[in-house]
């Protein structure tokens, strides 16, 4: 009888215990956060938080570079970091398709990037960048080339720290593409191989477009991270240097907990939550779009 | 050239190709096990030093001075916990999203995702303390599942999307229930898309900083928080920091190794079956 | 569809209720009450004390179960890095809980704004009250200086636990090599780093830190020793001609006998380098000395010797001030515990035994003991004694919102380490931070 219910309910019995979990973990704070979004309050138990409708919101679109600018570097940072893995997580993934002595152990260390704790991997990294005593500048002499100032420069702050993300981040594009190369049939490629095709042409017409839905989802879980980077670019610039390395993300801490201007602090987090929510229903309408 | 030649030039630069891409993916944690042997003023030499004197000090620090054996059992429980319960709530959800077109519900629940977690710190700091459960294990396990489950979920409408819709109607038609042939049939065969979404789950909530910072309390500090430790106001312990860093990755690369044959596994029985 | 909209409509409405019902139940921590036990009145007491990497905090560490026999309160300690820590009690002492009771706090950093918040406890009234203070803990025998740091609108935000000042430390080989002496003036400070720049052997006249925000401290030396100010009467002046030269200085210094990367040092990368034995002289806080004089951390240690900040058109005026104190949350439930830890955590023997370790004080007579003196070198103590005498309590502007302050006094810096125009960089955020002062009045 139960089983029955179940059965014809299937649909809910199965998502409502996550759905619910979801609404009621995140209730609260987002609707907190409006509303500090619509004051101005320093978090002082003394002096209560001033209501001032939409004025966060006004000071951020109309009377803030830093805010258009942060916005600015964290689409770049995305685009920039989402490509390279993208491509560099694809390559690595057909390189890994097939057996070889080891793989198991090979496999497992390519995790080892994304399995680090972010804040030790900034520190590490921090180090390497030094210009006089880092190990970065130490290859680049044994390479005879030019040493770089990296995360000390205002120019490369910021590709710095994608190679930073990439280095971190392509092995999970990699392992996610991998699982879905494994698991496709071989039926498609002894047909190809039948009909004459080479490995190249196999690649393009045959591999390629049959991992895109995997490819997809590994793509959008990665974008609404590399949207929301903390962790490294924290640990290794705190934004800077002159804010060059400034995010969304990071200028909203900073604005909280910085400066304690709760108000302004929210208003960023509400538009910056709006962006990657855009960001993301754009990216599955593309997804869905290219599959059909 | 023969077939054999262009066979074998491929084969070597095959391994050629996966050395230097492996050396580079690994070389800074080699840099941090390095490091962690050293004293501070060899660490920050330059050239770097390959050949020095190496010392035990930072590990004896790490587990004397500090309570790291707590940490890692703190970290443990949590990202387990988290990861499980994640799984439990997200895979009959991502199974019912997949075969029944709810994108609706799928998107509230990539919603939690996409909040930025900053948002999230003062309000459930206030929350958790009106119910009295700040610095308890089942507080983080609850705020880490924000992490894993929607990770999870997402993951696996992937790979359920993929099951062909025939297996789960010929379970069906010898007379089980949707849901026993979920259990049944389409759990088992989902076996690699579940270790690889469990990994992953797993591994965010082991390093998440954020929330664990604040929520945490004296009993149920973090490892990545707990790194920290070696940053003081006027010294920086790299050599200490670089040991901590090492035990932090650690216990998630042996799990890694070991479950890592279960992918395989599952996947080569996966191609076999074609 | 409409079953749809229903389900819709029955899932928010759960979501609400239950996030409501889990503020609405529950009740906070109580502490238990003492046993009446005249002796120990406050026994059975548990109370929680926040604290910061530090080595004063370290050294106490290892004196709290003296204080938990003697008095039978429990303390429950935590300790984690300053900026994690800022962030911490911001998110405790806004939720109002009184989850902390004790604290340790940057008086510079987060008085201001932390008064305004209401989050301090007045201990004037404990530190006059004689019974609550016997007169054997010394009340007056703190330094002015740190003391006036933590008063903030009349009232006392913390007793001083940890002070500093800004001191040069150079290479006694390198100096007398070149027979060079300890700079004296700001003049010979720039002499001594041409003459000792040596990029090609791979040694840089001098190193400090160059990233605008933390780059702030060290620059107000220069600034004060120059004759210039953060703010005067009201407003900020860091477009008068005095503190135009003394940014010249600091940004010149960098620019052309620095190594490069500054921008992005911090005292830590900053410190590396002249452990290294890569620069020749480093200005910093004295509070930093072991990383470059500890032998495990510094190639050049036992080469290190300390200088006085040199003088400026008006004198040698470095920072002397308290850079951690020691407060009570208003919010905590545990007013009178937390006063008798804070009580004993600041008395003249605790003080005594962590300066010991080398931890700089704000007691005088710990300083005049020789207990108190044999952690460092003798030129160390001399050099902190002597810039203690004229220091300047204050190494940032005391404004409410000192890290947006920070920031914006930085980018003058950052002008002037890059050799941008330096005058129109100290106008533009000049303004902005009189712009800052005037928001902060409402």
């Amino acid at each position: 009888m139960l089983g029955r219910w179940v059965e014809k309910n299937l649909r809910w019995v199965f998502t409502l215990p996550a759905v619910l979990f979801i609404l009621v973990m995140m209730a609260f704070p987002i609707l907190y956060t409006a509303r500090v979004s619509l004051t101005e309050w320093s978090m002082s138990a003394v002096t209560p938080p001033k209501f001032v409708g939409l004025a966060n919101y006004a000071e951020l679109f109309l009377r803030d570079p830093r805010f258009w600018l942060a916005t600015w570097r964290t689409f770049y940072f995305t685009g920039l970091a989402l490509l390279v893995e993208t491509v560099l997580g694809v390559a690595l993934a057909l390189l890994l398709n097939r057996d070889f002595p080891g793989q198991n152990v090979v496999k497992t260390l390519f995790l080892l990037p994304m399995v680090a704790t972010p804040v030790a991997i900034g520190m590490v990294w921090l180090l390497m960048f030094e210009p006089t005593i880092g190990f970065a500048n130490y290859v680049l002499h044994l390479l005879h080339l030019p040493p770089q100032l990296w995360i000390a420069s205002q120019t490369q702050a910021l590709p710095s720290l994608v190679l930073v993300d990439v280095w971190q981040w392509t092995p999970m594009i990699a392992l996610i593409v991998l699982a879905g190369l494994v698991s496709l049939p071989s039926d498609p490629f002894e047909a190809a191989a039948v009909d004459g095709a080479n490995p190249l042409q196999i690649l393009w017409h045959v591999t390629l477009p049959m991992i895109r839905p995997t490819v997809g989802v590994a793509v959008i879980l990665r974008a609404i991270d590399a949207l929301k980077t903390f962790d490294i670019i924290y640990s290794m610039t705190q934004g800077g240097p002159n804010y060059a390395s400034e995010t969304l993300n990071i200028y909203g801490y900073t604005l909280g907990f910085s400066y304690f201007q709760m108000g302004a602090a929210s208003s960023l987090l509400m538009i910056f939550f709006a962006i990657v929510l855009g960001v993301v229903i754009f990216l599955n309408w593309a997804r869905r779009g290219v599959i059909a | 050239m023969t077939r054999r030649q262009t066979k074998l030039i491929l084969n070597v630069l095959f391994y050629v190709v996966l050395a230097v891409s492996l050396l580079i993916f690994i070389f800074p944690f080699l840099w941090m096990i390095l490091a962690s042997f050293k004293t501070q003023a060899q660490i920050t030499a330059y050239p770097p030093q390959w050949v020095f004197q190496p010392t035990l000090r930072n590990y004896v620090e790490v587990f004397a001075g500090q309570q790291f054996v707590q940490f890692i059992w703190n970290s443990l429980v949590i990202a387990a916990g988290a990861t499980f319960f994640g799984l439990v709530l997200g895979l009959p959800a991502a199974y019912s999203i997949a075969r029944y077109k709810q994108s609706g519900l799928g998107m509230t629940i990539l919603v939690a995702r996409i909040v930025p977690g900053i948002t999230f710190l003062i309000p459930w700091f206030i929350l958790f303390t009106r119910v009295g459960i700040v610095d308890t294990l089942p507080a983080l396990i609850l705020t880490h599942m924000l992490v894993t489950m929607p990770f999870v979920v997402w993951v696996m409408i992937a790979f359920f999307e993929g099951i062909p819709a025939e297996l789960v109607e010929a379970a069906r038609v010898d007379g089980c229930t949707e849901q026993y042939a979920f259990l049944r049939v389409v759990l088992p065969i989902s076996g690699p898309g579940i270790i690889t979404s469990s990994i992953l789950a797993f591994v965010f909530s082991w390093n998440n900083f954020m929330f664990s910072v604040i929520l945490t309390g004296a009993r149920t500090k973090t490892l990545p928080v707990a790194i920290f430790n070696f940053l003081s106001y006027s010294e920086i312990n790299w050599g200490g920091l670089m040991a901590a860093a090492v035990i932090i990755t650690l216990p998630i690369l042996v799990i890694a190794m070991v479950t890592q044959k279960y992918i395989i596994r599952g996947l080569t029985a996966g191609a076999v079956k074609g | 569809m409409k079953r749809f909209q229903r389900t819709w409509a029955l899932i928010m409405l759960v979501a609400i209720l239950g996030s409501v019902a889990l503020t609405g139940c529950g009740g906070t921590k109580e502490a238990p009450k003492g046993t009446s036990n005249s002796d120990k009145p406050y026994a059975g007491t548990t109370m929680r004390f926040l604290a910061a990497n530090h080595p004063w905090t370290e050294t106490l560490k290892t004196m709290i179960p003296d204080f938990e026999a003697k008095t039978g309160i429990k303390v429950q300690m935590e300790s984690i890095t300053e900026n994690q820590l800022t962030q911490k009690l911001t998110v405790e002492l806004t939720s109002g809980a009184g989850t902390v009771d004790v604290f340790m706090q940057r008086p510079l950093q987060e008085a201001k704004l932390f008064d305004k918040n209401g989050w301090y406890t007045d201990l004037t009234t404990y530190m006059n009250d004689a019974k609550k203070t016997p007169a054997e803990y010394g009340a007056s025998d703190y330094f002015q200086g740190p003391m006036q740091t933590e008063t903030v609108n009349g009232h006392l935000t913390g007793v001083p636990i940890v002070t500093e000042q800004e001191i040069v430390y150079y290479r006694k080989d390198l100096f007398q090599a070149a027979n060079l002496k300890a700079p004296k003036t700001i003049a010979d400070l720039e002499a001594a780093a041409k003459k000792l720049n040596n990029p090609d052997k791979g040694i840089y006249g001098i190193v400090m830190r160059g990233k605008g925000n933390p780059a702030v401290t060290q620059f107000s030396s220069f600034l004060y020793s120059e004759g210039g100010n953060f703010i005067e009467n009201g407003k900020f002046v860091l477009d008068s001609p005095a503190a135009t030269k003394a940014v010249t200085e600091y940004g010149n210094l960098l620019k052309n006998y620095g190594p490069p990367g500054v921008l992005n040092m911090e005292w830590p990368q900053a410190a590396a380098i002249f452990a290294q034995g890569k620069a020749a002289m480093w200005v910093d806080a004295n509070s930093l000395y072991k990383n470059v004089t500890a032998p495990d951390k510094s190639t050049i240690g036992d080469k290190v010797g300390f200088a006085m900040f040199p003088a400026g058109d008006k004198g040698a005026l470095p920072y002397s001030v308290t850079s951690w104190g020691l407060s009570i949350a208003k919010s905590s439930k545990n007013q009178d515990a937390a006063w008798e830890f804070l009580k004993w955590a600041t008395s003249k023997e605790v003080t005594t035994k962590i300066q010991s370790t080398g931890v700089p004080s704000a007691r005088t007579s710990v300083w005049e003991s020789d207990e108190g003196k044999k952690a460092w070198p003798a030129d160390w103590v001399s050099v902190a004694l002597e810039s203690g005498k004229v220091g300047s309590p204050a190494d940032r502007p005391l404004v409410i919102n000192v890290g947006k302050a920070r920031d914006l006094v930085g980018n003058i810096i950052t002008a002037a380490i890059t050799g941008k125009d330096v005058v129109a960089a100290a106008k533009t955020n000049n303004d902005a931070l009189n712009q800052l002062l005037t928001e902060e009045a409402k």
